[in-house]
């Protein structure tokens, strides 16, 4: 029944638009030499790429990358899992819960930008007074260690109610019969928690750092508008790479190999997780 | 309705049709940043009105001006898009002195004026601009963008806190002024004024710095210490086949501006753009603002602060080891995209937003003491508004600038972001001076070789 496909056929041609398309020609600008400043644009092969991998810059923005990801993933999966867990058996606290989820629908720029002025070391409240009201000067936006410290948190802010959410679903989807079950088998709270609640959460938790790890490689926004990568490059991460390659230094074929590197990074990472953690029984290799 | 009146509206619906195509006009779009502050004067206080003054423009020309703002970063970004994927969406683009002007016109992407400047001389006539306003839109000897706001080097400091160190005048080196920093430091310590810092300048990372750190290394070496022998073109620099100097000449004047930035400048400095610079300034958190005393102006129009309003004074650039002064000079100009397809109309409408109308305009509605044309700087409303003295200096300050005081290179805005952005891994303690200068050495031999400048 051929002529059933034609149903997708829309579906396909969005797709093949706005995916597809971007997807080949970001391919196709890697291999070639295109730099604004020079006319000239022709194919390269694989030569961005070599220059790409013998930067500095770019190892340095990838071990930042790499430790905003995990710092921040750290910390708001402790928080996110604390909140969900202390509000996974009451169905009170509704405004609570609305305050913790909130930062969430903060588009990233405004949540940055509202950072950025309380963290300010010569007028924002935190920097500016409460940071020195109990005894540490430092300006924490003009330090590199200080810097990288200070997107983690405004990130961990920012998205931590998405690890909350789906924690606390996952949580109130555990049938209670296993934990009375453990209970009667004398299980004590930690016994449980880690006989049942986080085996059962393995799936849920694994989506939700699988979106984390998406989010945090690509993360722009955030990191542009308190800091712009600096002080220096201490908060480059490697989208502000890019986009300093591609913008300010006009080399689109750079940029473009750097966002190969980076697809592949994400779809490595992606296909990694998936296939150790979510496949379903029956199907390991 | 009577047979009359029917005729007659019969009549003029016949008289509107045929004249129809007369009335026709030829549209011109403007990309630009800054609503409200610039064009205030053609587009209101929110960017998006036409005053009489502008529609006036429109009938006598028979062109329709659309202006498209949006916020500095952004502008950029649409521009170096638009002129890249030459769709001619925009007539005009706005583009600066110090890398869009000569990236974009060695490219080919812009349209040169040179042809055109005769055509609309009762709205701009380059023979009334500074001339160094037009040099600094001029490469590879054409002109190729229009000035419009634009500012040379200058010092903007605190003169009550000076008299209460007991500094007389400001100095006149570098070298003394380190000294003045100093014991103005001390005397603000000694005071215990923790919220008040001795300089304010700019670290921030990206392209900023560099307009103010060039003029440090310009003093310091007495030529653009960028390429061996200080040469700013490309043909010079293949012909000599001349090297980067960045951890050699150009060292001198990139470390006087670090260690001043750590030394004197707020805790936060290799964050600040310009406008930090302005906040501290306007909110009396800073005793000096330099070289771009522009922002230091710009602090005036806002401030609360009396002492900042009664007391701020104006000084020129002081200068370095080489006995010339620390530059900082800047035009935010207009360019004809190359794929226009209206350039005439193009041109005359920049030549009406960037000529001696308009910056009248610019000089009632803002009222800096900057202007391209000498008869507004010496015109009533800003002589009404700044002393003779102080509106001489600003004026010295133009014939003492060399708008060359950088590269013209192709290359410039990749090594503008580059500068910046290694200045503000030194002054954060990121990396060393010796690091930061030796990591932007082994860039910019590569970058200069892969743009076949050594072949």
């Amino acid at each position: 029944m051929l002529w059933r496909l034609w149903f997708i056929a829309p579906m396909v041609v969005a797709l093949a638009t706005v995916v597809l398309f971007p997807t080949v020609f970001l391919f196709w600008m890697s291999t070639q030499h295109w730099l604004v400043t020079d006319p000239d644009q022709f194919y390269v092969g694989a030569e961005n790429f070599t220059r790409l991998l013998s930067a500095k810059d770019f190892w340095q923005s990838l071990r930042v990358t790499v430790a905003y990801l995990v710092l921040g993933t750290a910390i708001m999966l402790v928080i996110g899992l604390g909140l969900a867990l202390s509000f996974a058996n009451t169905k009170s606290g509704t405004l609570l819960r609305v305050m913790i989820v909130m930062p969430l629908i903060i588009p990233p720029v405004v949540a940055g930008f509202t950072w950025r002025f309380l963290l300010n070391g010569e007028i924002g409240f935190i920097g500016a007074f409460l940071l020195p009201a109990v005894g540490f000067e430092a300006n924490l936006l003009a330090d590199p260690k200080g810097a990288l410290f200070s997107v983690v948190i405004a990130d961990v802010w920012s998205r931590t109610p998405f690890m909350f959410l789906i924690l606390l679903a996952a949580l109130q989807g555990i049938p209670r019969d296993l934990y009375e079950a453990a209970r009667v088998d004398g299980a004590g709270p930690v016994a449980q928690f880690i006989r049942i609640t986080l085996p059962m959460l393995r799936g849920p938790l694994i989506v939700a750092l699988l979106f984390r790890i998406i989010d945090a490689i690509n993360t722009f926004e955030l990191i542009y508008v308190m800091t712009k990568g600096g002080p220096g490059r201490a908060t480059q991460v490697l989208s502000i790479f890019g986009w300093r390659t591609a913008f300010q230094e006009l080399d689109f074929g750079q940029a473009a190999s750097l966002g190969v590197v980076m697809l592949a990074i994400t779809l490595v990472g992606a296909l990694i997780m998936f296939r150790r953690f979510l496949r379903p029984a029956g199907q390991d290799a | 309705m009577t047979a009359a009146p029917r005729i007659s509206l019969a009549l003029a619906a016949i008289i509107a049709t045929a004249s129809g195509p007369a009335l026709a006009q030829t549209e011109v779009n403007i990309l630009a940043f800054a609503p409200g502050f610039a064009w205030a004067d053609m587009f209101g206080p929110s960017g998006t009105e036409k005053t009489d003054k502008l529609r006036a423009f429109e009938e006598a020309e028979g062109i329709t001006v659309n202006m498209e703002f949006a916020d500095e970063e952004t502008a950029r970004q649409k521009v170096l898009l638009d002129l890249v994927n030459e769709t001619g969406t925009y007539d005009l683009v706005m583009l600066g002195s110090d890398g869009a002007v000569q990236t974009f016109s060695y490219a080919g992407y812009l349209e040169p004026l040179d042809d055109y400047l005769g055509t609309a001389k009762n709205y701009f006539d380059a023979d009334q601009v500074y001339p160094q306003f037009l040099e600094a839109n001029t490469v590879d000897g054409k002109l190729w963008a229009l000035p419009y706001y634009s500012f040379g080097a200058g010092v903007i400091y605190r003169k009550d806190l000076f008299d209460k160190y007991g500094i007389d005048e400001f100095p006149g080196t570098v070298a003394e002024l380190e000294e003045v920093l100093r014991t103005i430091k001390a005397g603000l310590e000694a005071d215990g004024m923790d919220n008040v810092h001795t300089l304010t300048m700019r670290g921030a990372p990206g392209e900023e710095p560099s307009l103010d750190l060039s003029g440090f290394v310009y003093a310091d070496a007495g030529f653009p210490a960028w390429f061996e022998g200080g040469p700013t073109t490309p043909e010079e620099i293949k012909a000599k086949k001349a090297k980067p100097i960045f951890n050699s000449e150009f060292r001198g004047g990139f470390e006087r501006f670090v260690e001043w930035s750590k030394e004197f400048g707020p805790p936060g400095i290799a964050t600040h753009t310009w406008v930090d610079m302005m906040n501290l300034y306007g909110q009396g958190q800073a005793v000096v603002l330099m070289p771009s005393a522009i922002n230091g102006f710009a602090a005036l129009g806002g401030t609360q602060d009396e002492n900042v309003r009664d007391h701020t004074a104006f000084a020129p650039s002081p200068v370095g080891a080489s006995g010339k002064p620390v530059q900082s000079f800047w035009t935010f100009s207009v360019g004809v995209s190359a794929q226009s397809a209206n350039k005439e109309a193009a041109y005359k409408t920049l030549a009406f937003l960037t000529g001696e109308q308009a910056m009248q305009g610019f000089a009632e509605s803002i009222g800096w003491p900057y202007s391209t044309f000498p008869s507004i700087t010496r015109g009533e409303v800003l002589t009404a508004k700044w002393p003779a003295e102080l509106l001489d200096q600003v004026e010295a300050s133009y014939e003492q600038a060399n708008p060359h005081y950088f590269p013209y290179i192709p290359e410039l805005s990749a090594f503008m972001e580059r500068i910046g952005t290694a200045a503000s891994e030194a002054i954060s303690g990121e990396k060393s001076v010796e690091q930061a200068l030796n990591d932007l050495q082994s860039w910019a031999e590569e970058r200069m070789e892969r743009a076949g400048y050594y072949e």
